[in-house]
């Protein structure tokens, strides 16, 4: 017999209390995983939105952490980029999360320059685009549609302007198919911002290096004052929803945590308890005291352990749901990297081995003759 | 003659509640290798408080122990020391009642290092040694007062003592049981070169004892 078939054999012995805690734990492994998720979500979201548009480049406002980077005039800036080496193309982008009739949740409405490569990667699932730049018509992603039970030939009202559904769309990007789409001039005058875009997004040459890169980040640091260039995963990084998406997920991670470890110290301080006498055998057939410690240290790590992986399958779970959710819905892409998955179990096990340090501490300072005598 | 006793024991002093309860009071004592030693006393007399003291099991008040010469207070590791060298036996018993005879036996080999299959061929020759080689798999509370002390005797064989401590071996056991369990006790002492030292109000140990050591108010007693 060895000490982790001893330890899962004394896991066994009291299976209501260990079950609660084991319970205890996934809740909170859960929890973290599924705001992780979410944050991640986010995250992930923008980064292939931008991705499957094709753009390389974002040009923003260099004080832009709000949700939205705030709005700026297209020109000049959008002409001297265009004369940058490798640069192919450079596109104005108009984006908001606006209120899209009564009673439905926000939405994200973008106006994305007529023609232009952002379209490219869309699906027509029904109806038809936008004619021409100037037409006052939406088309709408799938998710969008459902959420909104609109479909081509209804109406939509944003900002107090009535305007038509002429298409249903589909895209890679779930953040796209819960978003409302329309020239960027229909956008720059349904939300009165007349020539501004909030993002240029810039279409490199196929064969542009990293150094072209950065040679065009260093270009616009030093034309245009106030503004940046990053790459859209830099961009994300920076993006107050996020971020505050990431804070919130790790606190909760922060705060799972110490919940488990109060959870386990005080069941494994009670399992100890309960077994003075056992301890005091043990050392008297001469175990070692660190032998004791491992053995209430792993007791306490098989239960956390348990936990995690049930708190990973449940947590995942709960976030495939969550991302049904009205309010969440075509906002985020759950996201789970799978070394953030097994992490979490590994997190659970050192929050055990945490929790169970003192009591395992206490039994292995027993005198054994003490123990011994205990009922 | 003058070979190094296995143990011995200078003045010593067991104190408890500050000394309110004097259980040893100054003992003296040399164990010779492979004698078998009884003691007996009175309940209360301080027999247990001396076997945990040989064994290591508790500290001293006073006095100075030595092992083949070796003082106690200077053993780095007396956890070490017990298991290489002492395998208790307990009046009653002390087996872990959720595992299963063998696995009772094994538990002594936890964390110890050498192979696992050799561990439990040496638990499984032990067991057929005291008789209990159907009974691998029972739990204690199934088993009868004479096996549960031939189990709880094959563990502490396990990791292969020089000195086998029993604290009223046969105090939970029926005549018939009990005498079953000082043979085997004294066969397997005689066969492996084994130390005894057993705390007992069995008559029938006069018998097997090469030696015994009255006790009384925490002395040993002028026999
Ligand atoms: N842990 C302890 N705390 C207080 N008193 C103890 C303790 N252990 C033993 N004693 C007392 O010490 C005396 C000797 O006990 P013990 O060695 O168990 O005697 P015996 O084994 O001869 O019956 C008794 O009076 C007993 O009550
Ligand atoms: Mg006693």
């Amino acid at each position: 017999m060895t000490l982790l078939e001893f330890a899962l054999h004394n896991v066994r012995q009291r299976p209501a209390r260990n079950l609660l805690t084991v319970m205890a734990v996934a809740l909170g492994v859960a929890a973290a995983v599924a705001l992780t998720g979410i944050a991640w979500g986010f995250e992930a979201s923008w980064q292939k939105a931008n991705d499957a548009r094709g753009t390389d480049l974002i040009v923003t406002r260099l004080a832009s952490t709000n949700a939205m980077p705030s709005p700026f005039r297209a020109e000049p800036l959008q002409g001297e980029l265009r004369g940058y080496p490798k640069v192919r193309d450079v596109v104005g982008l108009l984006s908001e999360m606006l209120g899209v009739e009564a009673g439905a949740p926000p939405l994200f409405v973008f106006g994305w320059t007529h023609g232009s490569y952002l379209w490219r990667h869309l699906k027509l699932a029904d109806g038809r685009w936008p004619a021409h730049t100037d037409e006052p018509a939406v088309v709408i992603g799938v998710v969008a549609a459902g959420l909104l039970a609109k479909k081509v030939g209804d109406t939509l009202e944003i900002e107090g302007r009535r305007m038509p559904v002429v298409g249903v769309f589909e895209s890679t990007a779930a953040i796209e198919n819960g978003a409302v789409l329309m020239t960027l001039t229909q956008a720059q005058q349904t939300t009165d911002k007349p020539g501004k875009v909030n993002v240029l997004n810039v279409m490199l040459d196929a064969d542009a290096t990293d150094a072209d890169v950065n040679a065009i980040k260093a270009r616009i640091r030093e034309r245009a004052p106030g503004f940046v260039a990053i790459t859209s995963g830099e961009l994300v990084g920076q993006n107050t929803v996020v971020r505050i998406a990431k804070a919130m997920s790790n606190a909760t991670t922060l705060i799972a945590a110490l919940v488990g470890i109060l959870i386990v110290f005080n069941t494994m301080l009670m399992s100890v308890n309960e077994r003075t006498r056992e301890i005091g055998i043990l050392l008297a057939l001469g175990w070692h005291r660190r032998t004791v410690i491992q053995l209430v240290c792993g007791e306490a790590a098989l239960l956390t352990l348990a936990g995690g992986i049930a708190g990973v399958l449940v947590g995942v779970g709960l976030t495939l749901q969550l991302e049904h959710l009205d309010l969440l819905r075509g906002k985020i892409d759950a996201n789970f990297p799978l070394s953030f998955l097994l992490t979490m179990p590994l997190l659970a096990m050192l929050v055990g081995t945490i929790g169970g340090l003192y009591p395992a501490l206490k039994a292995s300072r027993l005198t054994p003759a003490h123990a011994l005598r205990q009922e | 003659m003058s070979t190094t006793p296995i143990f011995r024991a200078e003045r010593l002093t067991l104190h408890f509640d500050a000394g309110r309860t004097r259980a040893l009071d100054g003992i003296d004592l040399e164990v010779a290798e492979g004698e078998f030693v009884a003691t007996v006393g009175a309940s209360g007399c301080g027999k247990s408080s001396l076997l945990n003291l040989i064994g290591a099991l508790d500290a001293p008040t006073a006095g100075e122990r030595y092992f083949r010469g070796q003082p106690y207070s200077v053993m780095l590791d007396l956890a070490d020391f017990r298991r290489r060298h002492v395998g208790f036996v307990f009046q009653s018993f002390h087996l872990i009642p959720t595992l299963g005879v063998l696995d009772n036996v094994l538990v002594p080999t936890i964390g110890t290092p050498g192979r696992s299959a050799v561990h439990r061929a040496r638990a499984l020759e032990l067991l057929e040694r005291l008789g209990l080689a159907d009974r691998l798999q029972h739990f204690p509370a199934t088993l009868s007062g004479g096996e549960r002390q031939r189990a709880a005797i094959a563990r502490a064989l396990i990791n292969k003592p020089d000195l086998l401590l029993a604290d009223e071996p046969t105090g939970s056991l029926d005549s018939a049981n009990a005498a079953q369990v000082l043979d085997l006790i004294s066969d397997i002492r005689r066969e492996r070169g084994l130390t005894v030292v057993m705390v007992t109000h069995d008559a029938g140990v006069s018998a097997h004892a090469d030696r015994l050591v009255p006790m009384r108010d925490g002395k040993v007693a002028a026999p």
